[in-house]
């Protein structure tokens, strides 16, 4: 086995364990937490594989996304350090089952299915970054160009549904 | 064929399983999100696999994989949007109690 199957190994049996972990625990600390690891593992794991910026990408992001989500849990949660270890789940059995042929449909095709020639040689990180900028600033423009309008319109919808109306802000004290 | 690339795949494969087994199970908005969010994760890391070691000459790949991460975060971000309402208009996140959209 090489270095590079050991640590994509490692990093994915920790992103899988954090994974798992979020749903375990009845804190929503330790949740967001977990999920924080499991996405760090993951950029690791993009590190192994030789894909540098959008390892450290997926590092940056998911800290600060969980960082917020974190939060909101605090926020929202009626427990949310689990003390009370409330049961928040439900149809467990049918979602176990679901997840578990997710699972194993998804591993047998990746087992059982010719993927053809393996190129074991990557190009290197500068020229990575290069080809990506090439690739969203060329080729793929349209749908760069429609992720970013995609990004804008899913925060200003965000916020006006955020928001509270103008009737209830002059109706209550409250806010 | 590499077992760099079988590993990847498994990690996907099982990254995708739990998710959506917290996407189904959860009550809660918020760790529904989760669960998305593990899902997206699974699909991620095999089209960063695919990329690495079928196609590292073509930069699509990566393309995608940035498309995913744009997706969790619109993702958390409308989420989080539903769920401020939510719990403005009845005080609770829990997906148990929202059966009826009457606001």
């Amino acid at each position: 086995m090489t270095t590079q199957a050991f640590f994509i190994g490692f990093f994915g049996l920790a992103a899988v364990w954090f994974g798992v972990v979020v749903f375990r625990t009845h804190s929503m600390m330790r949740s967001a937490l977990a999920l924080l690891f499991s996405q760090t593992a993951l950029g690791a794991m993009f590190l192994g594989m030789q894909a540098e910026f959008l390892g450290v990408l997926q590092i940056m992001m998911m800290a600060t996304e969980m960082s917020i989500m974190a939060i909101f849990m605090v926020m929202f949660m009626m427990d949310p350090g689990g003390l009370g270890e409330m049961e928040m789940t439900h149809q467990k059995r049918l979602s176990l089952v679901a997840g578990f042929v997710a699972f194993t449909g998804a591993a047998a095709v990746a087992v059982l299915f010719d993927w053809g020639p393996v190129v074991s040689v990557a190009p290197d990180a500068a020229q990575q970054t290069a080809d990506l900028g090439l690739e969203l600033l060329g080729r793929s423009m349209l749908i760069f160009e429609t992720a970013g309008i995609t990004i804008l319109t899913a925060m200003i919808a965000a916020t006006a549904v955020a928001i509270l109306p103008i009737e209830a802000k002059t109706t209550t004290n409250e806010y | 064929m590499s077992i760099e690339l079988i590993l990847a795949l498994m990690t996907g494969a099982a990254l995708f399983g739990v998710g959506i087994y917290g996407a189904l199970s959860q009550t809660n908005l918020v760790m529904i999100m989760m669960g998305v969010e593990l899902i997206l994760a699974g699909a991620m890391v095999n089209l960063l696999a695919f990329w690495r070691y079928l196609h590292p000459d073509v930069a699509a790949g990566q393309m995608f994989v940035l498309i995913i991460m744009t997706v969790m975060a619109l993702e958390m971000a409308v989420g989080f949007g539903v769920a401020i309402a939510r719990f403005r208009a009845k005080g609770s996140v829990e997906m148990e109690e929202a059966r009826e959209l009457k606001g």
